[in-house]
C-alpha cells in the first residue's frame, strides 16, 4: 500500500511539473493542425525561434478539430487550422468557422486556383492522386484517364483502398464537378466492378499489392510512392520499385490534385501572428522543408519538389476551384454507399 | 401503488447514500446523459440514405464481430483462467501474469502487426518459404481476421475477472463434487463454470464494449461496422449530429444488455460466505504429460498476443530506430506513465464509490440508473470527449460570463482530461469490482452492522479486504487502457502534454507503421510495470489470507 502511495505522489509530481509551466504569455498562437509529419514540428520550432512566437499545437483529425471550434465559440483559443485536404476547409468555412485575411506576400506567392476566393484559406502543399502502376505487365501507352479506368481491360486489375478516404472522396467529387452526377455514378461502379479486391488497407498497401501481382494498377497519392522508395524496409522499396506514375487525364481536364491548406479562425485571439505564421510558410525556405521531406509539391512556384518528384515529370494540373471538392464530398459519399464501394 | 404510497416509500428508502450516490452519478453520467439527450434531437439530412444503403451492412458486420470475438475470449480467457488457478504446471507463475499482456497491445498496432506478419514477404510467408510453399498465404485483413485479432488482444479482460473468481472461490464446493465421484471436467462445466458467470460475463462485456467501439483495426482491415460508420457520417458525410445520434443508439443497445444480464440473474445467488483460502499448496497436479498441455495451452493466447506482435514490433524498432528514437522519449514515457498512474487511481476511487453507494442505497431505481455510469466505454472515444467538451465549455462559457475567469479553464487542462479519463474508463474499473463484489456474502456485513459497525467501518474491515484482488485487476486494466488511449487525449490533452499513444498515431497515421514501432514497444513495456507488480501483491494477498 505504502509503494503504491508514493507511486502515486511521485506521477502527480511529475504530471504537476509539467502543467505547471502554463504561463500567460500573449505572443503566441494556437495551431489546430491534422498534419502531425515530422517536418511540421521541425518547422515549427525554426518559426519559433525567429518570431519568438510560441506555438500550442492541437493534433487531431479535421472534422474533430472543425467539431471543437464550434463546440468552443467565440471562446476558441484556435487561430490557424491546417488540415491535408481543401474539402475540410471548405466544411469549416461553410460552417463559419474562418475569417478573410489578406497579405501581399501570400496574394503574390500561391496561384489562384490554390487558394480561396474569399481569401480565408490557403494551400500549402499539393498532392496529385494517380494510378500507380506495374512496370512488369502494364505499358503506360494502355494508360489514358480516370475515366478509362472503368474499361474491361481492366477488369480484376485496379487497387484502391476504402471510401472512407478523403482523397477517393475528393477525387469522385472532381468527376462530380466535371461531368455532372450521374456519369460520376457509372464511373464509381464501373471502378467497383473492376477491383481486384474489396478495399482495405492504405496507399501504401495497394502499391505492396501490385507488387505482389494482386492486380495491375493502384490509385494512390504520389507522396506515398515517395514514402515507399525512401522507406527503412527494404519491401517496401521494392514495392516502390516495381511501379511507375501515369498522370492521368494529361489530354483532358488533368491530373486531380488536392491541398493541404491553413485558413485563419473567425475568432483568432492572435490573428496578426496568424497571419506571420502563414506568410512563413510559404515563402521559400520552409516550402522546401515542409514539402520536400513529405514528398508533397510546393504550392510556392519557386521552389524545386523534392528529386523523386522532379523524375516524374511536370503535369497539367486540374484546375476546378477547390471548394467544389468540398461542395461535391457529400454528394461523392452518397454515390460510394450506393454503388458498394466499400 | 398509487402516487402517496410511492412518494412515503421512496421518502423511507432515502439515506445520504442515495444522495451521494446521485451527486456521484450526476458528475459522471452527464456527458453520457448529453450524448443520450442527442437521440431526441434526431439525424442529419443524411440518415435515410444511410438506413437504406448502409446500416444493414454495419449492424450485421458488428453482430458477427461481437459473436466471433465472445467465443474466442471465452475459449481463451476462461480456459486459461482455470487452468492456471486450479492446478501446478511448469511455467505457470510466469504464464499467470505473461496472459495480462496482450491487454498492452494497442488493438490498431496489434492490426498492423498481425497485417505484416502475414502480408507479402511477411515473417508468415518466409516461415513458409522454409518450407518450400512461400506462395501460401493466409489473409487477415477480413472479418473473421478481424475478429482474432480483437479477441486476442482483450481476453485478458476475460482472463483477469475469472481467473479473480477463481482465486477466490471457496474449494471446499469443488472438493465436495470431486468426493462424490465427478471428474475434474464434469465439475467444472456443471459447478464452477454457471458459477463463475457473472464474472465471466463482467469480462465479456468490457470485451464486446471495447469490439463495438474499434474504429482503428476496423477500418484499416476494410470491415464496415457500426463505429465505422459512425466515424463515416461524421468525417465523410460531414454530419456530427448522425454521428451521435448513431452512438446514441449503440448506448442504447449496450445498456439494454447490461440490464438484460441483470433481470436474468436477478434470482441467482453467487455468494460464499467463506473467505478465500485459496488453497497453494492443494493445486492440482496433473500426470507429467498433460502438465505439460497445460503449458501449452497457456503458451497459445501468449504467443498469438503478445510474442508475436512484439517479435514483429521488434523487427520494425530494427529498421527504424536510429530514425526515431529522440531523449524526448524518455519524458514522455514518465508523462504517459504519470498520467496513467494518476488517472487511474482516481477512477478505481470513482468505481468503488459508485459501486458502494449503490450498495447502501435503497431506491432501486437509483440502483438501476447507477449502470449509467458504466457506458462510457461503449462509444468511441471521441464521441465522449464531445460529451465532456459540451458541459465543461457550458460552465467555462459561464465563469468568463461572470467574469470569475478571462479565459477557459477547464479545457485544454489535466482537469477536462482526467475526468474525461473516469468517464470513459469506469466501467474497466467498475466490471471487476462488482463481480468480485458480488462474492461477498451479504450476511458478513449485516453481522458487522448489527454489531454496530456503520457502513464505512464495516467496509473498511470486511469488504475491502474481501475486494482487494479485484480492485488491484480494475486498477491494472484502467492502467493499461489509459496508456492506450487515443481519441480523448488528442483532442482533450494540455498543450505541453505528450503521450505514447499519441506519438505512435502521428507515425501510424501517416502510414509509417514501422516508425509507430517503438512508441508502441514503449506502450507495451510501460504496461508491464504495474502488470508484474501489481499481480505479485495479489498473490501475495491472496496467500496471506
Amino acid at each position: 500500500m505504502q509503494k503504491i502511495i508514493y507511486l502515486l505522489l511521485i506521477s502527480i509530481f511529475v504530471v504537476g511539473c509539467k502543467s505547471d509551466n502554463k504561463k500567460e504569455d500573449s505572443n503566441e498562437l494556437t495551431v489546430y493542425t491534422h498534419r502531425h509529419y515530422e517536418s511540421d514540428q521541425e518547422l515549427f520550432k525554426r518559426f519559433e525561434e525567429e518570431s519568438g512566437i510560441k506555438l500550442n499545437i492541437v493534433n487531431a483529425s479535421a472534422d474533430e478539430l472543425i467539431q471543437k471550434m464550434s463546440l468552443e465559440g467565440e471562446q476558441s483559443p484556435a487561430d490557424v487550422l491546417i488540415t491535408v485536404d481543401a474539402g475540410r476547409l471548405y466544411r469549416a468555412k461553410s460552417q463559419n468557422l474562418l475569417q478573410s485575411f489578406s497579405s501581399s506576400l501570400i496574394d503574390s506567392i500561391v496561384p489562384k486556383h490554390l487558394k480561396d476566393e474569399d481569401g480565408q484559406w490557403v494551400g500549402l502543399t499539393k498532392r496529385a492522386r494517380v494510378i500507380a502502376y506495374s512496370k512488369e505487365r502494364i505499358d503506360s501507352t494502355q494508360l489514358s484517364t480516370y475515366e478509362n479506368l472503368t474499361s474491361q481491360e481492366w477488369e480484376d486489375k485496379i487497387l484502391v483502398r476504402s471510401s472512407s478516404n478523403i482523397y477517393n472522396q475528393s477525387l469522385l467529387a472532381l468527376i462530380i464537378a466535371n461531368k455532372g452526377q450521374q456519369s460520376a455514378e457509372d464511373w464509381a461502379s464501373g471502378v467497383v466492378e473492376n477491383m481486384a479486391r474489396a478495399p482495405k488497407g492504405n496507399d501504401r498497401d495497394q502499391v505492396k499489392a501490385v507488387a505482389n501481382n494482386e492486380g495491375d494498377l493502384a490509385i494512390v497519392n504520389t507522396y506515398y510512392i515517395g514514402k515507399l522508395l525512401n522507406s527503412e524496409d527494404k519491401n517496401e522499396v521494392e514495392a516502390g520499385k516495381s511501379v511507375d506514375i501515369f498522370f492521368p487525364n494529361q489530354e483532358t481536364t488533368g491530373t486531380h490534385i488536392n491541398v493541404s491548406g491553413i485558413g485563419v479562425a473567425k475568432y483568432s485571439p492572435n490573428k496578426e501572428n496568424a497571419v506571420q505564421f502563414i506568410e512563413f510558410l510559404l515563402q521559400e525556405k520552409a516550402q522546401s522543408i515542409f514539402a520536400g521531406s513529405n514528398f508533397e509539391y510546393p504550392v510556392n512556384p519557386n521552389v524545386e519538389p523534392a528529386d523523386i518528384l522532379k523524375s516524374w515529370g511536370d503535369f497539367k494540373e486540374d484546375n476546378l476551384s477547390l471548394n467544389k471538392l468540398g461542395e461535391y464530398n457529400k454528394e461523392a459519399v452518397i454515390i460510394f454507399d450506393k454503388v458498394g464501394w466499400k | 401503488m398509487n402516487l402517496k404510497h410511492r412518494f412515503f416509500k421512496l421518502k423511507r428508502d432515502l439515506n445520504r447514500w442515495s444522495l451521494l450516490l446521485l451527486l456521484i452519478l450526476a458528475v459522471v453520467s452527464v456527458p453520457i446523459l448529453t450524448i443520450g439527450l442527442k437521440l431526441f434531437d434526431g439525424p442529419g439530412e443524411s440518415w435515410n440514405h444511410i438506413l437504406e444503403y448502409v446500416l444493414f451492412d454495419y449492424l450485421k458486420n458488428s453482430f458477427l464481430l461481437a459473436l466471433f470475438c465472445s467465443i474466442i475470449v471465452i475459449l481463451f480467457g476462461v480456459t486459461t483462467a482455470w487452468l492456471v488457478s486450479r492446478f501446478e504446471f511448469p511455467f505457470r507463475k510466469q504464464l499467470e501474469w505473461l496472459l495480462i499482456l496482450p491487454l498492452s497491445v494497442p488493438a490498431y498496432i496489434m492490426a498492423y502487426a498481425y497485417a505484416g506478419v502475414f502480408g507479402y514477404s511477411g515473417l508468415f510467408s518466409k516461415l513458409m518459404g522454409a518450407f518450400g510453399i512461400g506462395d501460401f498465404r493466409i489473409e487477415v485483413m477480413n472479418i473473421y481476421g478481424l475478429s482474432l485479432v480483437l479477441s486476442i488482444s482483450l481476453f485478458p479482460y476475460v482472463y483477469v475477472s475469472s481467473r479473480t473468481f477463481f482465486l477466490a472461490q471457496a474449494t471446499n464446493l469443488l472438493e465436495a463434487s470431486r468426493m462424490l465421484g465427478i471428474s475434474e471436467f464434469k465439475s467444472f462445466f456443471k459447478l464452477i463454470f454457471p458459477l463463475a458467470r457473472p464474472a465471466i460475463i463482467a469480462g465479456l462485456v468490457l470485451v464486446l464494449m471495447e469490439v463495438l467501439n474499434d474504429y482503428g483495426a476496423a477500418s484499416y482491415y476494410g470491415v464496415s461496422t457500426f463505429t465505422t460508420g459512425i466515424f463515416r457520417s461524421w468525417f465523410s458525410l460531414g454530419e456530427p449530429e448522425t454521428a451521435i445520434y448513431l452512438s446514441a443508439i449503440l448506448l442504447l443497445i449496450v445498456f439494454g444488455l447490461i440490464l438484460f444480464e441483470k433481470w436474468q440473474r436477478r434470482h441467482l445467488n453467487f455468494t460464499s460466505a467463506k473467505m478465500s483460502k485459496q488453497n497453494y499448496n492443494s493445486r492440482l497436479k496433473p500426470k507429467k504429460a498433460n502438465q505439460l498441455w497445460f503449458t501449452v495451452i497457456c503458451f497459445i493466447p501468449v504467443f498469438l498476443g503478445f510474442v508475436l506482435p512484439v517479435i514483429q514490433l521488434i523487427i520494425w524498432v530494427e529498421q527504424t530506430f536510429s530514425k526515431v528514437w529522440t531523449v524526448e522519449f524518455i519524458s514522455i514515457t514518465l508523462e504517459s506513465f504519470g498520467i496513467a498512474f494518476l488517472t487511474a487511481s482516481v477512477t478505481v476511487l470513482v468505481a468503488l464509490l459508485l459501486l458502494f453507494f449503490t450498495r447502501w442505497n435503497k431506491i432501486e431505481l437509483l440502483k438501476t440508473s447507477s449502470k449509467l455510469g458504466v457506458l462510457g466505454y461503449a462509444i468511441p472515444g471521441i464521441i465522449i470527449a464531445i460529451g465532456v467538451l459540451i458541459p465543461s465549455l457550458y460552465i467555462d462559457k459561464w465563469l468568463i460570463e461572470k467574469n470569475i475567469t478571462s479565459k477557459l479553464i477547464l479545457n485544454a487542462t489535466l482537469i477536462a482530461l482526467v475526468y474525461a479519463y473516469v468517464v470513459r474508463f469506469l466501467a474497466v474499473a467498475y466490471q471487476p469490482l462488482e463481480s468480485s463484489s458480488l462474492k461477498i456474502d451479504r450476511s458478513l456485513s449485516d453481522s458487522s452492522k448489527v454489531l454496530g459497525k456503520g457502513n464505512f467501518k464495516t467496509f473498511f474491515k470486511i469488504e475491502f479486504p474481501l475486494i482487494r484482488a479485484g480492485l488491484l485487476s480494475a486498477f491494472i486494466l484502467v492502467f493499461i487502457d489509459i496508456l492506450k488511449e487515443l481519441p480523448l487525449t488528442l483532442i482533450m490533452k494540455p498543450y505541453d502534454v505528450n503521450t505514447l499513444a499519441v506519438k505512435s498515431f502521428e507515425y501510424a497515421s501517416d502510414e509509417m507503421v514501422s516508425s509507430a514501432a517503438l512508441p508502441s514497444l514503449l506502450i507495451i513495456l510501460t504496461a508491464l510495470i504495474p502488470a508484474i507488480f501489481l499481480n505479485k501483491l495479489l498473490l501475495k494477498n491472496a496467500s496471506n489470507s
